[in-house]
Formats: C-alpha cells, sequence, structure tokens
C-alpha cells in the first residue's frame, strides 16, 4: 500500500449509517437481548478490537447482571500469521464461561470464518448458552453459514469503516459506519452482478 | 497446505491457504459432476467444483474472469442445480476474491492475476501451480459413459485435517 495523507471525512465516500442510526438500534438489540434472557446473567464476549465501539454502547443498552470478556483473533494476512500458518488466539478469555450464558458481540459478518472457528473454540469451554450478536451483516460475501441472533443492520457488499471497523488500523474512531473511497485502497472493486451466495 | 497440490490456479491455492489459516477441511475437485449427455447417453460436459468442505456440505467454485466473461461458468452452475439440487455450491467471482484480499489486506495479489484469462501469477507458477483450467473450464470431461450414472471421483484429491487445540499466543494481529 502506497503511503497517502489520510483524511478521516474526505476518504469516505458515503455515510451508510448514521451515529443516530446506530444509537436507536443498539437500543433496540440491548432492550431485546435483555427480554430474551428475563434477568438471568449473562457474559459478552467481545472480539478485538472491531467490536469494542458496539460492545460499549450495548452492554449500557442491556438491563441485565452483566460479565465482559475481550478476545482477539489473529486474522490472515496479518504479520503475525506467516510463521505458523494457522489462526491463533491472541487473547484469551480471562476467565470461565463454563454453564455461562454467552453473547459474543461481533462488530461484522462476512465469511464467516473467524466466527465459525470462534464458536468451534468456545463451545469447547462448555457455555450453557451460545449466542452471537452483530452489529454489521454481509450475507453477501458468506461462506459458512452461520446462525445469528441479532443483527443490527444487513449491510450492502460494500468495503466499510468507522464505528470500530478500520482500513490499516485507521477509521476506528469515526461515529458513524462509512464506505471508504475505492481510490483509498487504490483499486476500484469491478462492477459486476450480484453474487451468488 | 501440501504444496505437491497442482492448482489449476493461484486464487485457488490462496483460497486453499485462506481455509488451511482458519482450520476449515477441503477438498481440491473431489467430485465431478455430468451436467450434459449426447443421444447415446455419454457425457458431454461435466462440472468439477474447485473445492469441497466436507465439515459444511459446501462445494466452492472460483472463477476470477471479470464479470462479463463468466456467463458460461453460470450456465453450467445453473445446470448443476437444476440436474443435483440437493447441492450446496457457491460461485466465488473475481470481485468477491478481491474483496476477500483488499479484507486481508493482500489485494497486490490480485494484480498478479489476469482479469481476462487467469492466468497464474509468477510465484505460483514456480510453485507448479497449472494454468489452463479456468480460462477454458468446459475443457473438463467426464472419462466415460459410466460416469453419467454416479457422480465422478475427481483426478486431485486431498483432504486438509483442521487441528483441534488452537494455540495461544499474545500478539498483536495485522488486519
Amino acid at each position: 500500500m502506497t503511503a497517502r495523507a489520510v483524511d478521516l471525512h474526505e476518504d469516505i465516500a458515503e455515510i451508510l449509517l448514521t451515529e443516530e442510526q446506530i444509537a436507536t438500534r443498539v437500543a433496540e438489540l440491548g432492550a431485546r437481548i435483555s427480554a430474551d434472557y428475563q434477568g438471568r446473567p449473562l457474559t459478552l464476549v467481545s472480539v478485538l478490537k472491531g467490536s469494542l465501539p458496539f460492545m460499549a454502547d450495548l452492554m449500557r443498552a442491556i438491563d441485565l447482571p452483566l460479565r465482559i470478556d475481550l478476545m482477539e483473533v489473529s486474522s490472515y494476512g496479518g504479520a503475525t500469521t506467516e510463521s505458523s500458518g494457522l489462526v491463533r488466539i491472541l487473547k484469551d478469555l480471562s476467565a470461565s464461561i463454563a454453564g455461562e450464558d454467552v453473547l459474543i458481540v461481533e462488530d461484522i459478518i462476512d465469511t464467516g470464518l473467524t466466527l465459525n472457528y470462534l464458536i468451534r473454540y468456545l463451545r469447547g469451554k462448555n457455555p450453557a448458552t451460545l449466542r452471537i450478536c452483530t452489529l454489521l451483516d454481509k450475507p453477501a460475501r458468506r461462506l459458512v453459514e452461520i446462525p445469528v441472533d441479532y443483527i443490527g443492520f444487513e449491510i450492502p457488499d460494500q468495503f466499510v469503516i468507522g464505528y470500530g471497523l478500520d482500513y490499516g488500523e485507521v477509521y476506528r474512531n469515526l461515529r458513524f459506519v462509512g464506505v471508504l473511497k475505492p481510490e483509498v485502497y487504490g483499486a476500484a472493486m469491478e462492477p459486476g452482478e450480484a453474487v451468488e451466495a | 497446505m501440501d504444496s505437491a497440490t497442482p492448482f489449476a490456479h493461484a486464487s485457488e491455492a490462496e483460497m486453499a491457504r485462506i481455509l488451511d489459516f482458519y482450520e476449515v477441511r477441503w477438498e481440491y475437485e473431489p467430485h465431478t459432476f455430468p451436467i450434459l449427455w449426447n443421444l447415446d447417453g455419454a457425457v458431454v460436459e461435466s462440472f468439477s467444483p474447485d473445492f469441497y468442505l466436507p465439515d459444511l456440505d459446501l462445494y466452492l467454485e472460483m472463477t476470477t474472469l471479470r464479470q462479463k466473461l463468466v456467463r458460461k461458468k453460470n450456465r453450467k452452475l445453473r445446470r448443476l442445480r437444476e440436474l443435483y439440487p440437493s447441492i450446496n455450491i457457491k460461485l466465488f467471482y473475481a470481485r468477491d476474491f478481491r474483496a476477500l484480499m483488499l479484507k486481508y489486506g493482500k489485494l497486490a495479489l490480485v494484480d498478479g492475476l489476469s482479469g481476462s484469462s487467469g492466468q497464474v501469477a509468477a510465484p505460483y507458477a514456480a510453485a507448479g501451480v497449472l494454468d489452463d483450467a479456468e480460462a477454458e473450464p468446459d475443457t473438463r470431461r467426464a472419462a466415460s459413459p459410466l460416469a453419467a450414472a454416479t457422480i465422478g471421483t475427481g483426478r486431485r484429491r486431498r483432504v486438509r485435517a483442521a487441528a483441534t487445540t488452537p494455540s495461544v499466543e499474545p500478539e498483536a494481529p495485522a488486519r
């Protein structure tokens, strides 16, 4: 990637979800989750780094006795992936979830590969229940079909940033979810027919 | 990934690496599905999806051809779905592969692929990756009329075993 000056707002082609839309939807999700678990204690597991803003807002919208925990998983293509060639848990849970109701909090689900791995890993820790909540769902990119219990927004097949989502570790602090201009990442996506999935 | 697997295209080799990374078992072209017969009952056209993911019961067909050139492959896929409705198959277009590479910060790899014929990028050619199947997918044929009665077995078969216990390592990731 060629070095270029980052302009947080000039680099945005379109605002897909405003701060207000996100806040409204997060409140709705929080209310639904609170109703579904009916006062039972719940453990939220946030997948770093992208889900941090969503986690912070969602946990305050849930009216339940809550525990939170954080996990970090290496991503394909990252600097830490070359030696083993296998996904790695970079930060594991800090406490046992055996017998607990657990809700995975994701920023976005596209291929489902990372989530598929995480679910297998967390099931091995014997939670009582394991559900999934994602702010964004991009079904057009799905490879692994995973039932998702709580979805904030279903979004089109575009590269999005903001509200935790990054490109090159930048743009996470934007309060909205936006579409990045293709020239920012240096290659225009080829227009074509809808993805068969 | 077993470097001996003779992938037909660099994008397939990259997909195999991604599946390996996320510990998703895969087989490369394990099955050939007859999709067209002549009046004598001989198979004249067949379709061998690139990957089968046994744990997901999913076939994956990849193409790096430009969208306007994938009509033939779309037609074969429709035919496959008509004849074998229970098969779960996904077609991965060039734009899907680009998006995947963008997500993983490997967009430069796409530049090494021809968008029109799907030629092999230099690093893959050196590793023994083939160069013809993507450009002429219809050259794949079932070997005999016998294949018309059953789903064939691919000429290049392997299964990648998934590790059961992920390793734990405290390092910062790069997206």
